[in-house]
């Protein structure tokens, strides 16, 4: 098993965010964690990813706790979490950005390779090498964001609501290009409110609600489950 | 006669500009600083008190009008408009109109016995009579219309049909090359010619402090020595992105290493000016790194405050009876002995400038390294978006700790400049607005640009000492000229060579081999 998360709590001071979750998720899967506003979605990969530090409970990588890891050992044990709201450095130019990515590659031959690569499957990027970050249109900065994390080459990909605020297109897109990392064998943690979308491309889903799991399962199944239909596809 | 409909409008909104900058500059009479900056320039020394020549005064409206000229004409005929020319004579007669109107009612009023110096200072009878270049206020009034006139509109005419536009645009493509900002090879690549700059740079330096007399070695020691605090603080803020407001608390460390281990009095430890340097630098690292880490969780505004508050605590405790034994206390520390060379006292103020121009170009050298290392980038990340930048494997917090204790290595070196060249320093050297000048420095010259810097610090330091002499307004002019500067470049005077808005590349030009101009991606 790849991520194994048990009886995980995190508060925000006297604010209890998670109460107790469990959550696995499998090499080579895409698991998606689909739920509201507020329900703890970000602060699940946030925990993983070691900018929070959970109150108590466990969270294995490859066998390994990680939690009271730092940071940017999580990183460089191969996890990486594209936060919400396409955080991209908007002052440093698109390849600049990219370069940031793979930050802790310090074999120069091989980042450059990294960096052909992600061209390879973000032509628009290469266009906008040279330019700013912060000049890119929204779904630019989205794949740019996505494009920064595959450069340190994750073993484990968190993305916090890829789809948050794009048009249907380009959301098909990234859904797209998000298959597109899995089959290259990328495991990926999916968090969405994009239900329909996230679990069309998610082997499993776990449903999320004011910081506990009330929900999991195979996410074909999950897509007509009668709560989920009712709460999360609009049905 | 049908004027061209835009020229002239155009003309008429920026000339509406140039008459309200102008009404101010001559109600608070920097016209006549002006003039006498002028006046200086072809050898005529102006009193503090006295005014130059009225001839200078006309010369200076006339120059202003030139460049208003020059850019509404330019300004109109980036618009293709019909006869640009016409704008430049509308915008020059509109200023010259207003600066007549405004002359003759002064002038008029005077003469019938009314007196302003009760409300504006600046309007004594000799200044009006300087307005009117000591005619009649109506031939006063008459001739600054006619010079501004024909000034700014012969001006835009020549900038129009002169092929001054080619001269212009091929210094600034050497500019361009020299920098090397279009990623071209540059002029500055160029082994020959980069070594008889610097040759020429090191001559200068060696010289000029020498023939220049002990004043502009004062100015531009402190020039110098602001250098060094703005390379610093740039550091903090400019790149780490910490908003450090006391940071003349390294400063005040530097210079009370100096005072307490190198005068006689309190302690006479006298361990001579090297010893304080190593010393006063070192702490000042330290305690930036000390200072650093209980505010590692802060952010933005609350790192300001707390900065701040270490910056008086310094001050305070200098200045309180309980350390006075050991600090001095209020009156401060006197006949700090600088440095000696095998023997030798190297004090002079000539001695001073070689130090503080080895300082600034070590620091100026060890500040763009950092600048475009992987240090550097980690800087930048962590400014841009600490936390992306730390869920992209940056160390935050060692990064953050070690912008602040060199940021404040630097300070500490300045304080002990300061304070050796002074020969003194108290509690009143290390106030609050030190912090909040090298703080503007650094906006004002372009937040992360060590270049930036250096203008920083010469326009907010040696302007305001050059500007001394002539004025008793010269605060209220220098703040002015502030904020005309920061309309004029919001991003400061020479801002970071980030990649510019419209700088987009066609798809198919870059590939691999053709990399010009990027940092490194490793350090
Ligand atoms: N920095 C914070 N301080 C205090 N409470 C927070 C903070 N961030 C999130 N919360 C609270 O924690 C809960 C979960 O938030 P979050 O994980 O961001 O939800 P989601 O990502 O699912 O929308 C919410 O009730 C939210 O108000
Ligand atoms: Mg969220």
């Amino acid at each position: 098993m790849m991520l194994e998360i048990t009886d995980l709590k995190v508060s925000y001071g006297a604010i209890q965010a998670l109460r107790g979750i469990d959550l696995t998720l499998n090499e080579g899967e895409i698991v998606a964690l689909i739920g509201g506003n507020g329900a703890g979605k970000s602060t699940t990969l946030q925990t993983i990813s070691g900018l929070l530090k959970p109150v108590s409970g466990s969270i294995r990588f490859l066998g390994d706790e990680i939690i009271g890891v730092a940071p940017q050992e999580i990183v460089a044990r191969g996890i990486i979490h594209v936060p919400e709201g396409r955080r991209i450095f908007s002052s440093l130019t698109v390849e600049e950005n990219l370069e940031m990515g793979a930050y802790l590659q310090r074999d120069k031959i091989a980042k450059q390779r990294t960096l052909e690569e992600a061209y390879v499957r973000f032509p628009r990027l290469k266009e906008r090498r040279k330019q700013a970050g912060g000049t890119l249109s929204g779904g630019e900065q989205q794949m740019l964001a996505i494009a920064r994390a595959i450069m340190a080459q994750p073993k484990l990909l968190l993305l916090d609501e890829p789809s948050m605020g794009l048009s249907p297109v380009l959301v098909e897109q990234i859904f797209d290009i998000i298959e597109s990392i899995n089959d290259q064998g990328t495991s990926i943690l999916l968090v969405e409110q994009n239900a329909q979308m996230a679990l069309s491309i998610a082997n499993r889903g776990y449903v999320l609600e004011t910081g506990g799991i009330v929900l999991s399962g195979e996410a074909e199944s999950l897509l007509h489950d009668p709560m989920v239909i009712e709460a999360y596809l609009g049905g | 006669m049908k004027l061209q409909e835009s020229s002239f409008r155009s003309g008429l909104r920026s000339g509406t500009t140039l008459a309200l900058i102008l009404m101010f500059l001559v109600l608070i009479g920097f016209n006549a600083s002006g003039a006498a900056l002028l006046a200086r320039l072809f050898g005529q020394t102006t009193l503090s008190g006295q005014l130059p020549p009225a001839i200078f005064g006309i010369v200076f409206i006339a120059l202003l009008a030139v460049g208003q000229g020059i850019s509404s004409a330019l300004a109109s005929r980036r618009r293709n408009a019909a006869r640009p020319w016409v704008s430049s004579f509308a915008a020059a007669g509109l200023a010259g109109l207003a600066l007549a109107v405004f002359i003759l009612v002064m002038g008029s009023l005077y003469q019938n016995g009314a007196d302003f110096r009760k409300t504006l200072y600046a309007l004594s009878p000799a200044y009006i009579k300087f307005l009117t270049v000591d005619q009649m206020p109506i031939v006063g009034a008459a001739i600054s219309l006619a010079v501004m006139l024909l000034a700014g509109g012969l001006a835009g005419l020549a900038a129009i049909y002169l092929p001054f536009g080619t001269y212009w645009q091929r210094v600034k493509t050497m500019f361009v090359r020299f920098w090397n900002l279009d990623g071209s090879r540059s002029l500055r690549a160029n082994r020959y010619f980069k070594f008889g700059l610097y040759a020429v740079l090191v001559l200068m330096c060696f010289f000029v402090p020498r023939v220049w007399g002990s004043y502009w070695n004062y100015v531009f020691g402190l020039v110098g020595i602001y250098v060094l605090l703005g390379l610093g603080l740039n550091i903090i803020v400019g790149l780490s992105g910490q908003l450090v407001l006391g940071y003349v608390a390294f400063f005040a460390i530097g210079a009370y290493s100096v005072a307490l281990l190198n005068a006689p009095i309190p302690h006479n430890l006298m361990w001579g000016f090297w010893a304080a340097v190593v010393i006063g630098i070192l702490l000042a690292a330290l305690s930036g790194f000390l200072i650093g880490l209980p505010l590692m969780r802060l952010r933005g505004d609350y790192l300001a405050i707390v900065t701040m508050g270490f910056g008086e605590i310094i001050r305070v405790l200098l200045k309180s009876d309980l350390l006075t034994s050991f600090t001095g206390g209020p009156r401060g520390v006197q006949d700090i002995r600088g440095p000696s060379l095998f023997g030798q006292s190297f004090s002079s103020d000539i001695d001073f400038m070689y130090l503080i121009i080895l300082a600034v170009a070590l620091a100026l050298f060890i500040a763009s390294r950092l600048q475009n290392s992987r240090v550097g980038r980690s800087w930048i990340a962590i400014r841009e978006d600490e936390t992306v930048a730390q869920a992209s494997g940056v160390n935050t917090t060692r990064y953050k700790l070690l912008a602040l204790a060199l940021g404040a290595a630097f300070a500490g070196l300045g304080g002990v400049l300061f304070a050796a060249r002074n020969q003194f320093t108290g509690p009143e050297d290390h106030v609050l607005m030190v912090s909040i000048n090298v703080l503007s420095l650094v906006i004002v010259g372009g937040m992360g640009s060590v270049p930036g810097v250096v203008l920083g610090a010469f326009a907010l330091k040696g302007l305001p000492e050059i500007l001394r002499e002539l004025a008793n307004y010269r605060l209220l002019a220098f703040g002015a000229l502030l904020v005309i500067m920061m309309i004029a470049r919001p991003q400061g005077l020479w801002p970071v060579g980030r990649p510019s808005l419209q700088r987009k590349e066609a798809p198919d030009s870059p590939t691999e081999n053709d990399k010009p101009n990027q940092e490194a991606p490793n350090g």
